[in-house]
């Protein structure tokens, strides 16, 4: 018996390509809509939250971007061009990267596409279809940081005014090169070597960050002249000068963007130049359309096949032992051992086993220890070291807030779902708060107090400063440890199974908001009393105002540790005990 | 409808599924039963597609899962044991959704996506968002999906789990009916009485092969045991003595 359909028959029940294309872009315009309406209607306050910020920080980089080229454009107006290479080069190998690692979460490790898989689409839909959300996550960044540098850019050089009609296109279609380029990349490596993915992946990555550390490195860490002279410039240029080779897609956006930018005397040099630029348009849509066709292409003939390949993979049953660290604080002088390094333990494991937590964690502070270390490049004038020495301790400050907010906030609410295991544990709910403060303020003091270490000894800071500075960080680990464990207790969302939607929740805003608010306090009060401190000792002039030679005084510096002392207190103990009655009461 | 020919997959060296040969035919409820690690969720993977066979071939309605992808699964309908749904999707939107992936026509749309949400009892919650759905609701909600474009292939993996007796009864209902009207249907399950009550035949895999190719009363007669409860019967062919049989004095 055969029930098989005649080929015609089967065809006109199957979708046209520009059919599945129209039905993919309404299901992410009909999500996208509902986003938005839930967004506002449920979190306005995180979403006003979300718009101003976003409206502060482009204004702050198109001041920031204004005031630079205003001073470029009057001492180094050739240097433009290399700047402009040199920032789309390392945005192009960064998009690459990103795109390819979104792309292998969204094609092969997503339940959507697991569903799309099952349902009658062509391979290259779901590819497109993936591909639009990856562009969106890997060039967002882009586009909030490209355009105000490039308005501010059009405005100081007085572009016309088809420059900045030009903008958007350029953007737009250069993001589609180094996206198409990442996707490619990404599919063929599981197509080909499904086995050997993660050690591809892994090689790979080492292989990238390894050359960013080492182009970082030999351009600016290892030049013969002193560094910020005239001679340490022409050393640096000439290093970024491989840049500006003429097949990299990033070149022919800033020559683009260059020509586009050019207002000459005579209306028909400006005309021509414009169309220089729009020859650079062409040339970059035209690249882009042809690797989007590629890629395309690529999913038709790899897709299905490497997620059945993927799928069949043996998941990694690695027998695990008992590690002699978790041994050792679990039951180090006691042979039961205490119900809160129990937890702790317990937590330790699940974080060195979650890939994603430790390798931000990894990535992040091993960025700031690398920009620490090569601090020691540069000369500093006391005033100057001090101030960017206060400056970094609010860096460490705020990064280790994005952790505390994205990782140690949800950790409760991620208990719900298990907390009949816990519940029914002769412990008492507070050891349960307590293990998770104990986890986060140990985990975060260790990385940050090395930091501040290593930073204000590669910046020559005085003992004294040092030890002001150890003592806020202690006070922050500790401020912000607290504030995210106790908002974590007292707002809980026990039904979201994503840390990163309980992190974007209000609760996890409020958090991130006060965590920021916490660290401003700290780090204005320690560096205002220092910095004048120093300058009072410097012998330098401050302005006629008592109020600035009592702060600035010894008791100053002496009042201001007292004062992030009790607020560190302040901020560690009050949201734990908030955090703790109200767990007392909670039925998940 | 459905017809697996000599198909195996391996996972490295481990074979998870054997050879397998299995036709069944239109109008037939086929439930596949097996121990955890049997193979069944590897077959029903080859079966919807997302896994390919290291050897042989699997065809939906004549069309090769491979070569003929789009055409097998325009006639296929699937629910998971583990339901995606757009959490951002409304259930009406969902179905719509689905509706214009099976190119239900136009003027068709609205009168197939009402005749799933009476069938299914999805009014209460058809205009909400999935995010607010209980397991249930979703469960439901694919169902519907599933039957949405008339498929003439129907693949459960352990359809049941989530819904209640009510929902049951309905889907329960409706298997009957659609088989009656020529739907194929494969499921897998765990739940011996599903499979009792409402499969015409029903395979037994062991270690990626079907040890038992039949109907209950076939089975029966298969194994020498002096009972008419499937549990034993089940449990006897996968060699898995009950707590009975381990406290027998000829076990002592």
């Amino acid at each position: 018996m055969t029930t098989k359909k005649p080929a015609t028959e089967m065809q006109s029940q199957l979708l046209e390509v520009s059919q599945e294309s129209a039905l993919t872009q309404k299901l992410r315009r009909t999500i996208a809509w509902n986003l938005v309406r839930s967004t506002i209607h449920k979190s306005r306050f995180r979403f006003g939250l979300v718009l101003i910020l976003s409206v502060f920080f482009w204004t702050s980089v198109f001041c920031l971007f204004y005031e630079s080229f205003v001073f470029i454009d009057s001492m180094h107006a050739e240097v433009m061009s290399l700047l402009f290479n040199t920032f789309f080069s390392a945005l192009m190998v960064m998009m690459i990267f990103s795109t390819g690692i979104l792309m292998y979460g969204g094609l092969y490790r997503s339940e959507e596409s697991k569903f799309l898989l099952t349902c009658p689409l062509r391979a290259e839909a779901i590819y497109t279809h993936k591909f639009i959300e990856a562009l969106w996550f890997s060039s967002w960044g882009f586009i909030l940081l490209g355009s105000p540098m490039l308005i501010a850019y059009g405005m100081v050089r007085d572009a016309p005014w088809s420059f900045f009609a030009m903008l958007l296109p350029f953007m737009v279609a250069f993001v589609f090169i180094p996206a198409s380029l990442g996707s490619i990349l990404c599919m063929l490596v599981v197509a080909g070597l499904p086995r050997l993915r993660l050690h591809t992946f892994s090689v790979f990555f080492a292989a990238a960050t390894f050359t960013v550390i080492w182009l970082a490195w030999s351009t600016f860490g290892s030049t013969q002249s002193q560094a910020l002279t005239p001679a340490w410039f022409e050393e640096t240029l000439s290093r970024l000068a491989m840049t500006e080779q003429v097949f990299l897609p990033s070149w022919w956006l800033s020559s683009g963007l260059l020509d586009a930018a050019l207002r000459n005397e005579s209306r028909e040099l400006t005309r021509q130049s414009t169309f220089e630029a729009l020859k650079f348009l062409g040339l970059i849509i035209a690249n882009a359309m042809l690797l989007s066709l590629m890629a395309s292409g690529v999913a038709r003939w790899t897709y299905r096949k490497g997620y059945s390949n993927l799928e069949a993979e043996i998941p990694c049953n690695r027998h695990r032992k008992i590690f002699w660290l978790d041994e050792l604080l679990a039951h180090g002088g006691s042979i039961h051992g205490n119900p809160i390094r129990l937890l702790l333990v317990k937590d330790l494991q699940v974080f060195r086993r979650d890939v994603t937590q430790w390798s931000q964690f990894v990535i992040f502070f091993g960025l700031l220890a690398l920009y620490f270390y090569n601090l020691q490049s540069f000369d500093y004038s006391n005033a100057y070291a001090s101030l960017i020495g206060h400056l970094n301790l609010a860096v460490v400050g705020l990064i280790l807030s994005t952790f505390t907010t994205r990782f140690v906030f949800p950790s409760i609410s991620l208990e719900g779902r298990r907390f009949w295991i816990l519940g029914l544990l002769p412990i008492h709910r507070d050891q349960i708060i307590w293990s998770k403060f104990l986890f986060s303020f140990g985990g975060g003091l260790i990385p940050c107090l090395g930091l501040i270490a290593l930073s204000d000894s590669m910046l020559g800071l005085e003992q004294k400063t040092i030890c002001v500075h150890l003592a806020c960080c202690v006070a922050l680990c500790g401020g912000l440890s607290g504030i995210a464990v106790g908002m974590g207790a007292c707002m809980p969302d026990f039904r979201e199974a994503s840390p990163a939607k309980i992190a974007a929740g209000f609760g996890g805003t409020v958090s991130l908001v006060l965590s920021a608010m916490f660290i401003i306090f700290v780090v204005i009060t320690v560096g205002l009393t220092s910095h004048l401190n120093l300058l009072q000792n410097a012998g330098e002039r401050l302005p006629d105002y008592p109020i600035l030679w009592l702060i600035g005084g010894s008791g100053g510096v002496a009042a201001s540790l007292v004062i992030i002392t009790a607020s560190g207190l302040l901020a560690t103990f009050a949201p734990i005990f908030l955090g703790i009655r109200a767990f007392r009461h909670l039925e998940p | 409808m459905i017809q697996f020919e000599n198909a195996t997959r391996n996972y490295g060296k481990k074979i998870a599924v054997s050879g397998l040969n299995l036709t069944i035919p239109s109008g037939e409820l086929f439930a596949l039963l097996g121990p955890n690690g049997a193979g069944k969720t590897t077959t029903i993977k080859m079966l919807v597609g997302l896994l390919r066979p290291s050897h042989g071939v699997v065809r939906v309605c004549g069309h090769d899962l491979v070569t003929e992808t789009r055409s097998a699964h325009s006639r296929l309908g699937y629910v998971p044991d583990e339901p995606y749904l757009y959490d951002k999707l409304t259930g009406n939107e969902f179905l719509r959704f689905i509706a214009g992936m099976y190119r239900i026509p136009q003027h068709l749309i609205q009168s197939h996506i009402d005749r799933e949400i009476s069938r299914f009892e999805l009014h209460e919650f058809a205009d909400d968002l999935a995010e607010n759905y209980s397991l249930g609701m979703r469960q439901r909600l694919i169902f519907a999906a599933a039957f949405l474009h008339d498929p003439d292939v129907l693949v459960l993996d352990e359809p049941m789990v989530g819904l209640d007796p009510r929902s049951v009864r309905i889907v329960k209902d409706l298997l009957k009916k659609k088989t009656a009207e020529g739907l194929t249907v494969f499921m897998s399950t765990h739940t011996l009485a599903m499979a009792e009550e409402m499969a015409d035949r029903m395979g037994i895999m062991i270690q990626g092969k079907i040890h038992f190719l039949g109907t209950v009363s076939e089975l029966r007669e298969q194994v020498d045991i002096e009972t008419t409860n499937l549990e034993d019967l089940y449990l006897k062919i996968t060699s898995i003595p009950t707590t009975d049989q381990i406290n027998s004095p000829d076990n002592k």
